[in-house]
């Protein structure tokens, strides 16, 4: 790390491998869970019924992450596990604003029967890119700009909120391609390939960003010797 | 570096590229479209004597009354009527493999059981079946044509004719019309659009409802039982469209497809069994043909050349014949080969396009005498085709007595051209022909003379009958090989020009010297957005729904800028920066907005027309909403515009005398809109068009005027603040006010050219369009502001192709699709007295591309606000020409190579469907769409190009006399 600023504290330098191993894992696990509990409990997916198989990954996906993430808050002096977990409850529908504005602003349908499955889509992309960010940085712009303006991240956190952000976003996007197609298969609704794609792409993340973290930590002890 | 890249190098070579595309796009066009010259007219009396005797042109008259014309017929041909009546059964689809089967083996057993009567009448000899080849695109309209002319046409003809459906060339039943035969037709309702008031019953039905495979068959058979025995007609058309519909849904090996041919089966039973009765009754021969118009792949599809899709069934019951079961079967016939058989079956004159050959089994019947002359006849016919494609071509009689002294002293040499080809082989049925008649004593069909004569005239038929139809359907190879290559080269070219520039300006400027060129995610995005443009092109749904994809990659692009423009926002602390920032981050919000209604507004495309759309709702809520909203958006759009115009703020007065002209036209037309658009029938009228060429006047002339008159009379002399505020020495102060003056002018030229440009097309749109049209105007407006608060950010071609984006997004907002169909007519007569294809055509042009005009425009526009500040600063070390070239290139280049590359793309890509299904519904249709847009370019950066060296060298020309002066 030739360029770690100095500003940061240095406890959140020192997250062990082993933390973010199981913090990463808890974030995919969740979605598995989800989709496990949706198929064989609820017996619902996402193409028969995707307003509340979205509404069910959301109430599994979005606490997790809140309660993983608020572990890693970048200021732990001032701001207690309480308060960052709030900040990331309000994160989520901030974020869930801002996502569904922009699903609608790239063609997302307006209707009113489109209005639950794109609010539950968003809140779930919003759990998955903006809930980490609200947890750790708060309402810290300079941090927000760097992560997803720039997209440089610096540190170990940085990498894990920041790349499986990146492979929500991508992957929703792409997941949006084959809508226009005249295949007529159900899964070409909105949000159906989109939810998708949102997930493909997050956890294609998390397993990047695991990588990149391993890879990091062992550069890091390389360092120390 | 700077050397290489010379101002008129630059152009020479842009202006090269261009016309090397021009020649290649007309290669590819011609070659792949080749226009077949068609004789027009209809074969009468005249075919019944050789081509070269042209004394009786003038003999044929219109005043024959049908009898007379058919008795006359009768003396002429020497062929008699073999039949009365004709009864045409078209089963839609049906391959021959399921009647004739393959390769000389019977069809498979199950179908040979499906249809028992059929397959008797075969094995009885009652019935002369043959696999008869179509040519593509196999689908049903042209395979129709075909049957009823003989000839093969190309695409522009389906293109064009894609509103006047009625068939207007020489046809088989137009014959036999003129001859006074009353037809019936039951069945699917293209051929009542073919033959409009040709029918004295019919019953046309839909091949609309694929999935309906029982009905719609049901509606063609109930007339039969009433039909088959009264005798008032002589020719009935029966079109089956259920097996075609079978096909589409479960392809060949459907469950439905034995009922389907039982059902057939028993329809050709009911039909037969009536014709033998009635002949017995009346002695009026009946000719029952049953064919199909195109064959199916083992999916149910068609369209493409494959065997399956072009094996054809074509079944004369009537015609006795010796030949056994499926001998006939083995020699496949071609489609074509039917319209001049019926003819001289009927004794009427073959069509006047056929490119078919008589089948010789059906006329067997003939002594042999009238089969001779029968192939003498379809000899003369193409004779006459092949003169009109080859000029030079007479084989005159004496021609052909000299042919046998010719032949005597030259035997056999093959390396001669078509002309003497045909003529050798023609003269040597001829000459046969001529001897054989002479030994009157053995005219019989068995000899050994017989058979000599007539394999030598099929010789010619077949040679002459090829050479046509390749005429018609191949595609010149050369042709098309040049095309894409010259197409392939000036793309190249451009690019190169585009790449070098690229260096050459990011290391002039000062901004980055010896930096290396870095790239960030808008100039990988901007790249992206065509190239996935140029993949999606070869899927026939995703150019049939082209309007998703640029709506998603240009609001993409837009998010895109939004994310650069975070990268700025400063951190905490909001200075006078952040305000820029600020204005910029509103900027592209905007564009998003409004691109986002405005692909609520039409829902175009093909599949999905259906859905909901802004449109659709305010038609629904009534003309008078429609007709507010139009108000209101021409009242925006003028304010807007004077708005930017006043944004020009250091010369007052000029700046209003301007803006007085703008607003006397603008005025002009708000009246005409609430006059003449509020009720539809006022908008017809004389004082609506006389309304709108005034108009039209007003606005070219205004336009005209500011453009020449504002280099002169822009005042190049500042003085006050902006000499006095720039510290620069005194001699160089000429140039820099001169190029404060050139940027001002060019600013007004461009902001005149879209202002009225929009002002005409909120005359000319549809008033359910001014309102997107008004939003892709402030979509222009809003990125130009944002471009011209964001200084050096983006590369200048990154901000030119998202113009580009933006226009061509805007131009299927405004309802545009990749079909012909959302092309809007009536628009095109707006202000138009007397029918002129010209002007029509003109006006459509400019409503169709609105989009992508007002974008072009606005470069103009662009030019003003992204180099004002930037020549100021380097004004030292430019020199004159390099500033005209740095203000030009891009906005030229750009455009002009994003369209190269979706036109190259494009040409490629459909050179390589050439045998696909939709080939002519879907991707020829676009092809047109892509070379319209082509031409739209090369208008568009003409007229950027032109005004601003006209203002560069006017302001120049005055700059120079001034400081002669002083």
């Amino acid at each position: 790390m030739e360029k770690a600023p100095p500003n940061y504290p240095s406890a959140v330098n020192l997250i062990s491998i082993s933390d973010l191993c199981l913090s990463h894992s808890l974030c995919v696990s969740g979605l598995a869970a989800a989709f496990w509990a949706a198929r064989s409990i609820y017996y619902i997916d996402l193409i028969s019924d995707p307003f509340r198989t979205l509404r069910h990954f959301f109430v599994i996906q979005a606490p997790i992450v809140i309660l993983v993430f608020s572990r890693f808050r970048r200021d732990p002096e001032q701001c207690s596990y309480l308060k960052a977990m709030i900040r990331g409850v309000l994160g989520t529908f901030a974020g869930a604003l801002v996502n569904a504005l922009v699903a609608i602003a790239l063609g997302a349908p307006v209707g009113l029967n489109y209005l639950p499955k794109t609010v539950y889509w968003s809140l779930l992309i919003s759990s998955l890119t903006f809930v980490p960010a609200a947890c750790v940085f708060g309402a810290s712009w300079k941090d927000w700009r760097r992560l997803f303006a720039h997209t440089k991240p610096v540190d170990l956190v940085d990498y894990m909120i920041c790349v499986p952000a990146h492979g929500a976003i991508v992957g929703s996007w792409f997941g949006a391609w084959p809508m226009p197609l005249d295949w007529e298969r159900p899964w070409q609704e909105w949000p159906i390939c989109v939810s998708y794609g949102t997930m493909v792409g997050y956890v294609a993340g998390m397993l990047l960003s695991f990588g990149l973290t391993v890879v990091k930590s062992e550069k890091q002890h390389l360092k120390k010797d | 570096m700077s050397s290489s890249l010379s101002c008129a190098r630059l152009t020479a070579v842009t202006v090269a590229a261009v016309v090397i595309q021009i020649t290649g796009l007309a290669l590819f066009v011609f070659g792949f479209f080749p226009v077949k010259p068609t004789l027009s007219g209809v074969s009468g009396v005249e075919s019944f004597h050789p081509p070269w005797d042209a004394a009786d042109d003038g003999f044929i008259s219109p005043s024959f009354s049908a009898d007379e014309l058919k008795s006359l017929y009768q003396d002429l041909s020497d062929v008699p009527a073999q039949f009365d009546r004709l009864i045409l059964m078209v089963i839609d689809g049906l391959p021959a493999e399921f009647v004739l089967g393959k390769n000389g083996q019977p069809p498979p057993q199950e179908f040979v059981e499906a249809m028992p009567y059929t397959q008797s009448l075969m094995w009885t000899g009652e019935a002369i079946g043959y696999h008869a080849v179509a040519s593509p695109p196999t689908v049903t309209m042209p395979r129709l044509k075909a049957l009823v002319s003989g000839a093969i046409g190309g695409f522009l003809d389906v293109a064009f004719n894609f509103n006047t459906q009625a068939f207007l060339d020489d046809n088989i039943l137009g014959q036999l019309l003129r001859v006074g035969f009353k037809m019936l037709m039951f069945g699917d309702e293209t051929w009542l659009k073919l033959f409009p008031e040709s029918f004295a019953r019919c019953d046309g039905v839909s091949s609309f409802y694929v999935k309906d495979t029982v009905q719609v068959d049901l509606n063609v058979s109930r007339h039969l039982d009433e039909e088959l025995y009264k005798e008032d007609w002589d020719a009935m058309i029966l079109h089956y469209l259920g097996l075609d519909h079978i096909g589409h849904i479960g392809g060949r090996n459907s469950d439905l497809m034995i009922p389907k041919l039982r059902e057939m089966d028993q329809i050709i039973k009911t039909i037969h069994l009536s014709t033998q009765e009635f002949e017995v009754n009346d002695h009026k021969r009946t000719l029952m043909l049953v064919v199909s118009d195109h064959g199916m792949t083992y999916s149910g599809n068609h369209g493409g050349s494959s065997f399956e899709e072009t094996d054809t069934l074509a079944l004369f019951v009537g015609p006795k014949s010796s030949g056994t079961r499926y001998g006939s079967a083995t020699s496949s016939i071609n489609q074509v080969d039917i319209p001049p058989t019926l003819a001289l079956l009927f004794g009427v004159p073959i069509p006047k396009n056929n490119v078919g050959i008589v089948i010789a089994d059906v006329l067997k019947s003939l002594s042999g005498g009238q089969q001779l002359r029968a192939l003498e006849l379809n000899s003369w016919q193409l004779l006459r085709l092949l003169q009109a494609q080859l000029p030079g071509l007479s084989c005159g009689n004496s021609l052909c007595v000299e042919y046998s002294d010719y032949q005597a002293t030259q035997t056999g040499k093959s390396s001669v051209d078509a002309d003497a080809v045909f003529c050798s082989s023609y003269c040597k049925a001829h000459l046969l022909h001529r001897s054989w008649k002479s030994k009157k004593v053995t005219w019989s069909a068995t000899s050994e003379d017989f058979t000599v004569t007539q394999l030598a005239y099929y010789e010619f038929i077949r040679t002459a009958s090829d050479w046509l139809s390749h005429k018609a359907s191949d595609k010149c190879a050369v042709c098309l090989t040049f095309g894409v290559a010259a197409m392939l080269v000036s793309c190249l070219i451009v690019f190169h020009l585009l790449f070098k520039l690229c260096r050459h300006i990011t290391f002039g400027a000062t901004r980055c010297q010896g930096e290396k060129i870095h790239w960030h995610l808008d100039d990988y995005f901007s790249l992206a957005v065509i190239l996935a443009l140029v993949a999606s092109m070869g899927s026939s749904s995703m150019v049939e729904e082209e309007q998703y994809i640029w709506h998603f990659f240009t609001s993409s692009m837009s998010l895109v800028l939004l994310r650069s423009a975070a990268q700025q926002l400063p951190a905490n602390t909001f200075t006078e920066h952040s305000s820029i920032i600020f204005r910029q981050f509103s900027s592209i919000i905007l564009l998003l907005v409004f691109g986002r209604i405005l692909r609520g507004w039409h829902q175009g495309g093909v599949n999905w027309t259906y859905l909901p759309d802004i449109s659709k709702w305010l038609e629904q809520a009534g003309d008078s909403y429609i007709h507010n909203i139009q108000l209101a958006s021409g009242f925006l759009a003028i304010s807007l515009s004077i708005s930017a115009l006043f944004l020009l703020r250091k010369r007052r007065k000029f700046v209003l005398l301007i803006g007085l002209i703008y607003i006397a036209s603008a005025l002009l037309v708000m009246s005409h809109l609430i006059e003449h658009t509020a009720n539809k029938l006022a908008a017809t009228g004389y004082g609506a068009t006389l309304m709108a060429q005034i108009i039209y006047t007003i606005i070219s002339i205004s336009t005209a005027g500011i453009v020449l008159l504002v280099p002169w009379l822009m005042p190049i002399q500042i003085s006050g603040s902006y000499s006095t505020a720039s510290n620069s020495k005194l001699h160089e102060k000429p140039p820099k006010c001169s190029l404060l003056g050139l940027r001002d002018s060019i600013y007004i030229t461009g902001w005149a050219y879209i202002s009225f440009w929009c002002l005409l097309q909120l005359v000319l749109q549809q008033a359910i369009n001014s309102f997107p049209m008004l939003l892709v105007f402030m979509q222009i407006l809003a990125s130009l502001l944002y471009y011209s608060t964001s200084k050096s950010r983006h590369k200048p071609w990154v901000e030119i192709a998202t113009l580009y984006y933006l226009g061509m997004t805007g131009h299927f907002s405004l309802g545009n699709s990749n079909t012909l169909a959302t092309i809007d007519v009536a628009g095109a007569f707006i202000g138009i007295s007397e029918h002129s294809t010209l002007l029509s055509g003109t006006l459509m042009f400019m409503i169709t591309y609105a989009s992508p005009f007002t974008v072009l425009f606005s470069l103009v526009m662009y030019i003003s606000v992204k180099n004002g500040s930037l020549d100021l600063d380097g004004a030292q070390s430019a020199s004159n020409e390099n500033v005209l070239m740095e203000m030009l290139c891009f906005p030229c280049l750009v455009p002009l190579g994003l369209n190269s590359v979706v036109l190259t793309a494009y040409t490629i890509v459909l050179l390589a469907m050439r045998n696909h299904l939709f080939i002519w519904s879907v991707f020829s249709p676009k092809y047109l769409y892509v070379c319209a847009t082509t031409i739209c370019i090369y208008l568009g950066i003409f007229i950027v190009a032109a005004t601003t060296v006209y203002i560069y060298s006017v302001i120049n020309f005055r700059t120079k006399k001034l400081s002669r002066s002083q």
